[in-house]
This record gives C-alpha cells, structure tokens and sequence, in this order.
C-alpha cells in the first residue's frame, strides 16, 4: 500500500523543500521504494537540493498535460536505491496543476508500487499547497519556533482538515505530524524563541521530531546533497530520528535542550 | 451561498478515475443545491426611510466586519398592511449605499410584488422568513457566517468540519436542536457559527479564528481568536471561556479588543455579558 505524505507548512522558507529531501532519502536509506513530488511549479527546487537538477528532462506538468511518460520524467537517484525525484516546471504556473491530472499521476505512481509519495508543497495556502495536500494520507507540518510560522501552520492544519479528498469523502482524517525546524535552544533559554511546549500548546497535533538551526543545510543544499547523508552532523542525526519515528520506531527526542532529557522527562515522561 | 469551494471540481473517487482516464468525462457546469443559508434578515418596524437609514448606520458602524456587503433579506411582516405604500426602489437604493446587499423580500402585500420584482428582489415564501416572537430584536437582526469577510466558513448550515457537529438531545422537546458542539481546535481562519443557537467549543480557538453564535459561547479551553455572542441583539448572551486570551469579544454589537482586555484578565477564566450596553468581564 503506497502512503501519499504530504510535507506542508502555510509559511515560505520554514524547511519544507529541506524535509522533504531528507524524510524521503532518509526512507529510501531504510530500504522503502520512494518518490518526491516537486509541487512548487514555477519554482523548481527540489531537484537542486537533491542534487538531480543536471537531469531534469520531463516534469510533472508535463506528465499531467500527458506530454510525457511517467517513467520519463521520473529521475532515479544515484547514490540510494528506490530514490526517485519528480521534477516540477520552471516555466509554467501553478494553474497547470488540475486536480484530475494530479490524482491520475499519484495513482499511477501507487500502481508503481511506491511505498512512500512525498508531495513537497509550495509556500502559501493557494492553489499549490492545494494540490500538494489535496490526496494525502498524512502530512508532516513543518514549523519553526516563532509566532507567524506557527499561526500559518494553524491555518493550514485547518486546510487539511477540510480541503481534501478524505475530508471530502468524509473518510478517516489526516493524520498530521508536527515538525520544528530551525531550532535553538539557546535562543529559547533566552526568550527569543518560542518553545517546543509552546508551540505544541497551539496547534495541538503530535511532535514528529525537532531539527536543530544549523549551517549544515545550508551547506548540503548548495551541494545538492541531503543533510541527512552525512551521519556526523547533528541535522542528520535529528532526520534520522523523524525518520525511524515516521516508521513506527520509538526514538527519544533529541535537541530541544543543551542538557538533554530533563525537559522532555517533564513533558512526555 | 456560504459554501467556499477553492477546488473547482472535486475529482472523481480514485477506483473510478482509472476507467475514466480514456472516455470523454461528462461535466455539470454547477451544482443546484436547496440551501439553508444564513442571511442577514433587516424586519422593518418603520416606513421612514431617514430614520431607518440613521439607526442602520450607527448599528453598522458597531460592527462593520458583519454588515460590509452582507446580503439582506428585507422583512416586512411587522410593518402595517406588509408594508403596503412603501417605496421598495428607494429602499433598496438606501441598502445598498450603506453597503448592504438586498437579495430578497418576505411578508410583503400583494400591491409590491411588482415593484420588489423591478427592484431586482427574489420574493420569499417560506414560514422561515415570517417574523420570530422574539422582539428584542434591533432594527438589524442577524448576521451570516457568509456575510464575514476572509473566512471558511464551518459548522452552521454548511457541512460541518469533522468534529463540529450539533446532536440532538434525546428527551428534548421537538424544534430544539441543541447547541451546536465543537469537538476540534477552531484553527487560524475558521469561522465557526451557531445559527440561532448557543456554542459549545471543547477546544482551543486560536488567534486568528472567529466563532460566532446568535447564542451564548461556551469555550471550556483557552479563547485566543475572536468570539462573537448575541450576533442576532440577544442582549443577555454572555461568552465563557476557561482562558481569556481572545484578539476580540462581542457581543450584540458591543465588543472588546486584545487592547481593551485588561491585563489582569489575560490568561484567566472568565465570562463576558453586557451591562448598560459595554462589555463587561466577570470572574467565572
């Protein structure tokens, strides 16, 4: 059974285009057959972060406008098996992205035996992120610890409590992980940040995992390779974490606190 | 008229798009639905359209995020005669430069059909649209969740969110519905409305949503958005909530913002009611 995951957030520049490179390595690492969908037509980075720019021939606009083959436009990773990007355009815009379209290339991807579809979401709550949460069986909202990021988060809980297929067809709802993103410790200790408990006093859904604020993104995206293949840093590790959690693995939660443990003893004991 | 729908057309259920892929889909240009929605209902006690038009604009003023463009449904069953003599044009004309939408009339006499017709008004028939025993009402009653600004709208007459949903009490008269009951977090831009009705929320509001109801609110979580009692002028609604953080309280008309909540009460429980027509915040 294929799992549609979508990875969403309301704001820009919060870490979804980064999560998804990582969540989606990181499941192919653990030897789960997986493609990442590049909603973000017009935009295009994924396939940059990912490292498979140099590649693009076909993207999914094309595979929705039927102008090419699925098969065409998917690209298979090079470094871990049953990794696959699909690209989005850079030359068209999001009106290309028709709900018919989209959910015939989500089914055949299903019918392709992927494990996991991972549907990287545009900033916003137009139309993009529409689509990109639209056939999604859980979503992973990714937040980072400050007061604009985490209302927009709300708003979008809120979306995909109501703008989706299961919403509409009245089945079992989303199930939504939270993910922070970004996050300082220090800066919580010196009230410039909110906190891992405050920000789940608000939204209220499950804490997926928190990764730390590091400059190793950065790094890795310039390179195109996600943080998560080089185990040594401490974004790899937090990615590992999440993903070993997403599959079902109890894992404690790690970087929220300089000294380690004593907080979430309090709040999860 | 309330349903906000950002997907143009719902995709078919995915066992049926693979046969559908290759053979000409048929498409309904619209969906015909029989609605229940709510509307503004302006139940006229006066022909003297200055005074009308006065009194509709100071009640406006109070609340401009509910009035701005709200369709209206003209009542003139409380008037003498339905109204008979009064200048439905100029009526009209009226609602309309204070931002109102006229959409359609009730109750009216035979002799106006013709003019209501002209004045671009549909004629209600319904017992809905007679007058209601309660006559505390304002000069303007009601306010939709539609005719608010920016929001999707959940709960009242529109399919509910999951969660929102209002059940009906077993041993209760017939004709009582029972308060409509919000069982998940009322998120950023939800709107949440009970139509005739009180609300009972078991979940936060967060900053950034709005619940309203014609009723009182209950919200046994923290309030951080926005709660609007007694949105039809039931003077004597009064909002609960187990945590005072709200951006905003009103009621009937009357309201509080973040700035005008005392300190002191943030964070607190507390309940809000009208005294000598402001706002007042009492323990819990």
């Amino acid at each position: 059974m294929s799992k549609v995951i979508v990875i969403t957030s309301g704001k820009g520049g919060v870490g979804k285009t980064t999560t998804s490179a990582n969540v989606a390595t990181g499941l192919a690492l653990r030897g789960k057959k997986v493609v990442a969908i590049d909603f973000d037509v017009g935009l295009r980075n994924l396939d940059l972060v990912m490292g498979c720019e140099r590649r693009v021939v076909y993207d999914f606009v094309n595979v929705i406008k039927n102008e090419a083959k699925l098969q065409q436009a998917l690209i298979r990773d090079k470094r871990v098996e049953g990794l696959h990007v699909l690209p989005a355009s850079q030359t068209r815009d999001k009106e290309a992205l028709e709900p018919e379209g989209v959910g015939r290339v989500i089914d055949e991807l299903k019918a392709m035996d992927f494990d996991f579809i991972i549907c990287d979401s545009p900033a916003g709550i137009e139309k993009g992120a529409q689509m990109a949460m639209y056939f999604a069986d859980e979503a992973i909202v990714v937040t980072n610890p400050e007061v604009s990021s985490v209302r927009d988060s709300d708003r979008v809980l809120g979306l995909l409590a109501a703008k989706t297929s299961r919403a509409e067809v009245g089945g079992p709802p989303i199930k939504t992980h939270l993910l922070l993103t970004r996050y300082s410790p220090l800066q919580v200790k010196k009230g410039e940040m909110l906190s891992v408990g405050d920000v789940l006093e608000l939204l209220g859904i499950p804490l997926l995992g928190v990764i730390p604020e590091s400059k190793a993104v950065l790094q890795s995206s310039n390179k195109g390779t996600p943080s998560i293949l080089d185990e040594t840093t401490d974004v790899a590790q937090a990615y590992l974490d999440v993903v070993y959690r997403f599959l079902g693995e109890e894992r404690q939660h790690r970087f929220i606190e300089e000294e380690k443990r004593s907080f979430f003893g309090r709040l999860f004991g | 008229m309330t349903s906000i729908d950002i997907l143009p057309e719902a995709p078919p259920a995915p066992t049926a798009r693979g046969q559908a892929a290759g053979t000409p889909r048929r498409t309904v240009p619209f969906d015909l639905k029989g609605t229940m929605a709510p509307l503004t209902v302006l139940r006229l006690r006066s022909l003297d359209l200055p005074i009308i038009e006065r009194h509709l604009r100071i009640k406006i003023a109070q609340l401009p995020q509910l009035f701005t463009n709200a369709p209206v449904l003209i009542d003139l069953g409380a008037l003498p005669g339905q109204g008979a003599g009064l200048p439905i044009g100029e009526l009209t004309r009226m609602l309309r430069s204070c931002k109102l939408v006229p959409v359609a009339i009730a109750n009216l006499a035979d002799e106006l059909r013709e003019q209501a017709l002209a004045a671009g008004l549909g004629i209600m028939h319904q017992a809905a649209a007679r007058p209601r025993s309660d006559d505390r009402a304002a000069p303007v009653s009601g306010a939709g969740a539609g005719a608010l600004p920016g929001g999707d709208p959940v709960g009242g007459n529109r399919t509910p969110t999951p969660g929102a949903r209002s059940p009906r009490a077993g041993g209760a008269p017939a004709g009582h519905a029972g308060p409509l009951v919000v069982t998940l977090p009322v998120r950023s831009g939800q709107v949440v409305y009970a139509q005739n009705n009180d609300l009972v929320v078991l979940a936060p509001v967060n900053p950034g949503a709005q619940v309203i109801a014609d009723g009182h609110i209950h919200i046994y979580a923290p309030l951080r958005g926005r709660a609007v009692a007694g949105a039809q002028g039931l003077l004597g609604a009064r909002i609960f909530c187990q945590r005072l953080e709200a951006e905003l309280v009103a009621i009937s008309g009357a309201y509080l913002t973040a700035d005008d909540i005392p300190e002191a009460w943030r964070g607190r429980p507390a309940q809000i009611h009208l005294e000598g027509g402001e706002c007042r915040i009492a323990p819990l």
